[in-house]
């Protein structure tokens, strides 16, 4: 009877440890992983998620997939801890050209722009030191940025460093100037159709994920949906069929603009 | 003992300079509105008085220059005056709030002789203040008490009591010149007291029987029978270390590993004072006279020799190309330009830390300032403000963080282009979504578009004057968020409003959905 009780109770406790790990992460030990919390992603990667402790390569698919490169960092580090800094590295000449990020869009993606440390670089040698500089110093969660050319050499250094203080590194990479370089994953992310609700307004952004190369693990694709405000992916519906969702949407979006136009 | 009142320096640095010919008031909340707690020379002509209410000097008074009194920096000025008198003697103690907060006390016993006697002294005293532009009533004599009185209420402004002669002197002065508490001194007036002599006529016991214990210490703090200690001012702690060299350094290391030996010896210093240095400087003194000054701030304050060596170190690479050592530098010196408060910190057992996170935030950003320019490293400061343009701030990243609000589930666009670009566009109908844009040469269909969000010129900024001249400049804009065939999501506005703003609305491509 009694030793039953004492069972429960560890049980229970065990129960509870499980859900508080979940809850927070990297609470007890460090994090080695950052992860979608999506079975179907995590299982193709080593460590059940981003590894910590590693570069990551992020390719924009085409010229104006750079905002959703940068929603897909953002929502990914969005779900590390609140009280975690984190460093965003971007050169001055990139931010003139595809604009720069803005602090109201964090918050509407449920990234807190507070967190936020924006280090502006007027050439590629500042940035890489920057990036090495700032993953040194143990201070950030996670650190990303853009660098446009990289080669084999550099991109293990960058690794090594991240690898060291066992914090993710994560870079945009210009579709143009791929290399081959040290990263342990490359994902190449293209656009895809907003998810809608019924009156076809835009509800949450959707990405397209490709997972091009991954060391020790299976590279995949998938169309992924982010929820701000839980800050969880899930699986975009793969079933429905694209065009008839579309028109559903369109033919939604023209009702409303007509009332619109009658009122 | 030697007090000397200045008429208080109080001048706020605001936008709207103080022409002071005209009467001048600085103000102090009180009962029943503000009242006038100083005064210039103008307003005194034009019949004002301290304590009076400014609605009667409004109407005493044309054009009456009114500020709010910053004590704080009134206090600040008094001390650095009172720390710039201890050229006559090491004891200068500023008033405190009972004294006035006016002037200061100096206790020339023994030192007013370097100066050729007392006389001399307050001479020079007030021929110094008079060149700082402080009109100066100076007294001396034998107690605090007597000097504060004879400075304020002796017809002479510069005017030495002989010793032992207080109860003579004092006698013909009214009341106030003791320095009581104003409800002691409203009873001591109803009671028909009108001067001090009349008080040091009568017993004592009655008014120790009926008057707080006050009355009679200061009228013995005047007279001398009991003793008034002075608190004299300190000078602030100067952080500064310096090195001579027996053979010049040239090098970079060498330079960086000699700051670092000087910041272990003023760590000690800061360390006592509980202290951190929030900005440094390095002097090198090169051979050939030539003086180098590096400036360092700092994110947090830190006494860290190691830090501050690695900031130096990364502050030199970033010169290496346009300095020149010539011969070396045969002195290296490191001050503390500004020191804030720095409180033992209790650290934490496991290594990841908030406040170790914290500190070393602050490190991370003083290495990137010193690299990449202080202007380099920044962070979002929400700003409220319905202009998208304006609704947010890059700060640099120094000092505590701004919470931001939630957000309102209002779509804004993760990339904002530096500036709104022009696009053209096809609606269906002028006032209705885009049917097809072409933004940066590449045309779009767009697949659904969501909006408007109309967003209006924010008038309550402007200044009324401008208001009507850039009336045609702020438009109101109608937002639409658009999405392309291939999931692009822009977001685009429509400038002006047809038929009222304008005639043909322009269309501007303003930033990138994620």
């Amino acid at each position: 009877m009694n030793e039953s009780a004492d069972l429960t109770a560890a049980r229970n406790r065990a129960a509870i440890m499980e859900e508080l790990r979940r809850l927070m992460p990297g609470a007890e030990g460090l994090r080695t992983a950052l992860p979608f919390g999506l079975f179907a992603i995590d299982s193709h990667l080593p460590q059940g998620g981003l590894a910590c402790g590693a570069l990551h390569e992020i390719v924009p698919g085409g010229e104006r997939a750079i905002a959703a490169a940068f929603g897909f960092i953002a929502a990914l580090l969005a779900r590390l801890p609140r009280t975690q800094r984190l460093v965003f590295i971007v050169p001055g000449y990139e931010q003139r050209h595809y604009g720069r990020l803005s602090g109201h869009g964090l918050n509407a993606l449920g990234f807190d722009p507070a967190r936020l440390i924006l280090v502006e670089t007027a050439h590629r040698t500042q940035t890489l030191w920057a990036m090495e500089e700032a993953l040194r110093s143990g201070a950030p969660a996670a650190v990303a940025g853009i660098v446009d050319k990289l080669d084999l050499k550099l991109s293990q250094r960058l690794h090594l460093a991240a690898a060291d203080c066992g914090l993710p590194l994560l870079l945009i990479r210009p579709a143009r100037d791929l290399e081959s370089s040290a990263a342990a994953t490359r994902w190449r992310i293209g656009t895809a159709e907003a998810a809608r609700d019924r009156f076809g307004l835009i509800t949450r952004p959707r990405w397209r994920l490709h997972l091009e190369r991954v060391r020790n693990g299976r590279p995949g694709e998938w169309v992924v949906e982010y929820d701000h405000v839980a800050h969880r992916f899930s699986l975009a519906a793969a079933l429905a069929d694209p065009a008839h969702a579309r028109s559903a949407s369109q033919k939604a979006g023209e009702e409303t603009n007509r009332q619109a136009h009658c009122a | 003992m030697l007090a000397a009142q200045a008429k208080k320096p109080a001048k706020k640095p605001t936008d709207k300079p103080i022409a002071p010919e005209a009467p001048f008031v600085l103000t102090v909340a009180g009962s029943g509105g503000p009242r006038i707690a100083a005064l210039n020379e103008a307003a005194e002509a034009a019949g004002l008085a301290p304590g009076e209410p400014l609605a009667d000097a409004r109407a005493k008074a044309e054009f009456l220059q009114v500020r709010a009194v910053d004590t704080a920096a009134d206090d600040a000025a008094l001390r650095r005056l009172a720390l710039w008198a201890t050229r006559y003697t090491p004891t200068a103690s500023p008033y405190d709030e009972a004294n006035g907060a006016d002037g200061f006390f100096l206790d020339i016993e023994g030192s007013a002789h370097l100066f050729g006697g007392e006389a001399q002294l307050i001479a020079d005293l007030t021929g110094r203040l008079r060149k700082f532009g402080l009109p100066s009533r100076v007294a001396v004599a034998s107690t605090p008490g007597a000097a504060w009185a004879l400075s304020r209420f002796h017809a002479a402004a510069l005017f030495v009591l002989p010793p032992r002669q207080e109860a003579e002197a004092l006698s013909s002065l009214p009341i106030k010149a003791l320095r009581l508490a104003a409800d002691t001194r409203a009873a001591l007036h109803r009671l028909g007291f009108k001067t001090v002599g009349a008080l040091l006529d009568k017993p004592r016991a009655p008014f120790a029987a009926r008057f707080r214990a006050e009355l009679l210490r200061r009228i013995d703090q005047a007279l001398g029978r009991v003793d008034e200690p002075l608190v004299p001012v300190v000078a602030p702690p100067v952080y500064h270390s310096l090195r001579y060299l027996l053979e010049p350094v040239g090098t970079q290391d060498a330079v960086v590993a000699l700051a670092r030996r000087l910041m272990q010896t003023l760590a000690h210093v800061l360390a006592r004072d509980n202290a951190g240095a929030r900005a440094l400087r390095l002097s090198l003194y090169n051979v050939d006279g030539a003086v180098e000054a590096i400036d360092i701030a700092l994110t947090m304050p830190a006494r860290d020799a190691d830090h501050v060596a690695r900031l130096i170190a990364l502050k030199l690479e970033a010169l290496a190309a346009m300095q020149d050592t010539g011969f070396g530098f045969e002195a290296v010196g490191l001050a503390v330009t500004r020191a804030e408060r720095m409180t033992a910190q209790q650290t934490e057992f496991t290594a990841a830390g908030d406040s170790d996170r914290t500190e070393r935030c602050a490190a991370l950003i003083d290495a990137l300032r010193q690299r990449l320019g202080p202007a380099s490293v920044r962070r979002f400061e929400p700003v409220a403000s319905h202009i998208p343009e304006q609704a947010e701030l890059l700060t640099p990243a120094i000092g505590d963080t701004t919470a931001w609000p939630a957000a309102d589930g209002k779509m804004r666009p993760l990339l904002m282009l530096p500036k709104a670009e022009p696009a053209e566009v096809t609606a269906l109908v002028p006032e209705g979504p885009p049917r097809r844009f072409c933004w940066r040469g590449v045309s779009y269909d767009v697949a659904g578009a969501q909006g408007p969000e109309r967003i209006g010129a924010e008038w309550w900024r402007a200044p009324p004057e401008v208001c009507a001249s850039e009336r045609q400049a702020a438009l109101t804009r109608d937002y639409f968020v658009v999405e392309d065939a291939g999931g692009h999501r822009f977001w685009l506005f429509r400038e002006g409003l047809y038929g009222r703003e304008t005639a043909a609305a322009r269309w501007f491509v303003h930033g990138l959905f994620a």
